[in-house]
């Protein structure tokens, strides 16, 4: 297969990384409206084909694929383009700025009979996956309730771009830093989520002011939460100012409760006291550090086989979504799970707007 | 002779505006990407209070709002450059951001552009040991084998090549070697890396090619002056220390390390393992360091600074006093 990235900054290089490192198809082409982004992009992955329009990069080079890595308020048309030109598409996220856009993309991709998914890679994360498996074989028992966190840094080189910067594209998203990032933890929590999902959602600005309008209409906090049909809620914390910066999930079920840490890719079950009195207070610590420490073996061993990326996760959905356009398998993210995230950030946008 | 400065609040950026001043510039105008810094302008006027100095914002990356930074200007010196960041972001505040600058510049006639280059875009590793590293060594065509920033700073200069063809400017070209100070960094990558609380000695006894922050200042004012048009000067001080003096001295007056030294024949074997393992375990560590890129930057050569001279550049601060000022700095910083 034939693919082409459009969007040449940070993150396509993570794609054009893990593409290549998944060996199912060859990275021919890349596109960006800047000539001197395409330009750099080319050198540093081998000599690729740089164009500044999408539509001319997919008939020249008769692409199979495309991978959009644009900014946000670009991807329906990109996205739509690319799939009624007969490419099977991978969006970074967030998918389209809302629900409406994102119904588009998949309408688009059902009508012409081609596969789309969305970088919603932390579900793919070692910790993820046997999340995923334990609530398969019901070891949980119900999901009762969600915590999930998500830390994002403002002093971190991205951060300091979008400070820095008012015209930044993430000042022009409708949830601003956070429609950015929230994908992250709704698609963590949709698949345990039954429909309606009712949201509340607040926001606030903590750090002090720079003086730019349009920087400081910028909240850094979000806290969710959410109820589902079933009377099952999630309760996120998404912000910029704990410390350490913290991107973890724990998830209570009626006989179990597992703790996740997608950054140092653990998951172990929470502590029980099985023993009575100041006893019962004694073993749970022991029996906490023997499971991170089988957790830590365990990632030695994916280390040694060389399944220890940083982007790891993103390596096994692209391979999922390159099984998927063989006809190997399912869409690694459901339709229903993408058109839920947009939903629910449209209720957070929604709930944002409405504050006094 | 209007003056605009790109990048002038940044680390070298600050200086450069004093000594442009104090070298007979009066009428400057400063660019910053956002405010300037607390008391920059203050200080400034304090010490020159006959030169017109005026702030303009402006983001680099927006070629709408760059025609108004350089309307009336006949000299550009061009201090702006991404120093951090992703590879495209680098890349973007680099060379996007250059291209933006010249084409205004090309539509408002300005005459002179200096710009401020670096080290990284020689192509030494064809260099003997112990040859002499000055403005004669080619530069590379593309430097992409050296990492993001060389990779961005090569482009810069080829453009500015391009731009000078096109549109007949005056060029000058500055390359510094490393530029310290107070307020900079530690440890330049060629004296070597913190990694797991140890510090790895790789430059070792090779001379490290300083720039004390005033003195490569002084000599962008200089250049910029007097610089021969189509030229290129290397900035590097006089009685420069080997890297391995370097951390003695930061060891001495500013913390200890614990210091592994690295011969520089483990480190080019070391090199050639992390490249082996880099594409046999497909990326799972990043091969910052190649063997093209320790033969290039961590072999000894010696510097030169002849060129600078020749135009009256000499050096204000010297070395063992900057030194000194700047583990001073660095001894009050919280680690």
């Amino acid at each position: 297969m034939r693919v082409g990235i459009v969007g040449c900054g940070k993150i396509a290089d993570g794609h054009a990384e893990q593409l290549r490192a998944i060996g199912r198809a060859q990275l021919v082409a890349a596109c960006d409206r800047e000539p001197l982004m395409a330009e750099q992009f080319s050198q540093r992955w081998g000599g690729l084909a740089q164009y500044a329009d999408m539509a001319e990069m997919v008939l020249r080079e008769r692409l199979d694929v495309v991978h959009v890595a644009t900014p946000p308020d670009s991807h329906v048309a990109l996205a739509c383009s690319a799939l009624e030109m007969g490419c099977h598409v991978f969006v970074e996220k967030p998918f389209a700025l809302d629900g409406e856009g994102a119904r588009r993309i998949l309408d688009c991709a059902n009508a012409v009979g081609r596969r789309v998914s969305v970088n919603y890679l932390y579900n793919f994360e070692s910790p993820a996956l046997e999340l995923g498996r334990l609530l398969a074989d019901g070891a949980l028992g119900e999901v009762v309730h969600v915590e999930t966190c998500y830390g994002y840094n403002l002093a971190g080189d991205y951060g300091i771009a979008v400070m820095s910067d008012p015209a930044h594209w993430v000042h022009r998203l409708p949830g601003k830093l956070f429609h950015n990032v929230i994908d992250h933890v709704l698609a963590k929590v949709v698949p345990m989520l039954s429909e309606p999902v009712v949201v509340c959602a607040d926001a606030r600005r903590m750090r002090p002011a720079s003086g730019d309008a349009v920087v400081d209409a910028m909240p850094d906090e979000l806290r969710l939460l959410l109820k589902d049909r079933d009377g099952r809620t999630v309760s996120a914390m998404v912000g910029s100012h704990a410390r350490p910066i913290g991107h973890a999930m724990k998830v209570y079920g009626t006989r179990d409760t597992v703790e996740l840490d997608y950054a140092a890719r653990t998951l172990v079950r929470s502590a029980r006291q099985d023993q009575p009195s100041a006893v019962g207070r004694l073993f749970p610590a022991w029996v906490q550090a023997w499971r991170y420490a089988r957790c830590g073996v365990r990632n030695l061993g994916a280390f040694g086989r060389h399944e220890f990326h940083y982007f790891q996760c993103m390596r096994v959905l692209l391979t999922r979504f390159y099984d998927a356009i063989e006809g190997r398998g399912e869409d690694p993210v459901p339709q229903a799970e993408i058109l839920r995230v947009a939903a629910i950030i449209d209720g957070i946008v929604d709930a944002l707007a409405q504050r006094p | 002779m209007k003056v605009l400065l790109t990048g002038a609040g940044g680390f070298l950026g600050r200086c450069v505006a004093d000594s442009l001043l104090a070298a007979g510039i009066d009428d400057l105008r400063l660019h910053f990407r956002g405010d300037p810094p607390h008391g920059l302008l203050e200080d400034l006027g304090r010490r020159h209070p006959g030169a017109r100095i005026e702030a303009s914002a402006a983001n680099l990356l927006y070629a709408r709002d760059l025609p108004a930074l350089v309307a009336g200007v006949e000299c550009i010196v061009h201090a702006a450059a991404g120093m951090r960041g992703s590879a495209a972001d680098m890349f973007a505040n680099t060379v996007v951001g250059t291209r933006n600058l010249l084409d205004a510049a090309a539509g408002a006639g300005v005459r002179r552009v200096v710009m401020v280059g670096s080290f990284s875009v020689y192509r030494t590793e064809s260099l003997p040991r112990g040859a002499v590293h000055d403005e004669s060594v080619p530069i590379e065509d593309v430097g992409i084998e050296k990492g993001a920033y060389a990779h961005a700073k090569t482009r810069q200069e080829h453009l500015l090549a391009e731009y000078r063809g096109r549109y007949g400017f005056e060029t000058i070209v500055l390359r510094p070697g490393v530029i310290y100070g107070p307020g900079g960094g530690a440890f330049s990558s060629r004296v070597g890396i913190r990694a797991m609380g140890v510090f790895f000695s790789l430059g070792r006894g090779a001379e490290l090619p300083l720039t004390f922050v005033e003195n490569c200042a002084d000599a962008v004012a200089q250049a910029t002056l007097n610089g021969v048009d189509g030229r290129a000067y290397n900035v590097v001080d006089d009685e420069l220390p080997s890297c391995s003096q370097y951390l003695r001295g930061y060891q001495a007056r500013v913390g200890r390390l614990r210091v592994l030294a690295v011969p520089y024949w483990l480190f080019l074997l070391g090199s050639r393992w992390l490249v082996r393992y880099n594409r046999v375990s497909k990326g799972q560590l990043p091969a910052v360091f190649t063997p093209y890129v320790v033969r290039s930057m961590y072999r000894p050569f010696r510097h030169s600074n002849a060129a600078l001279k020749a135009l009256g550049w000499r050096q204000r601060v010297p070395t063992q006093d900057g030194l000194a000022r700047t583990f001073e700095a660095l001894a009050g910083k919280p680690p």
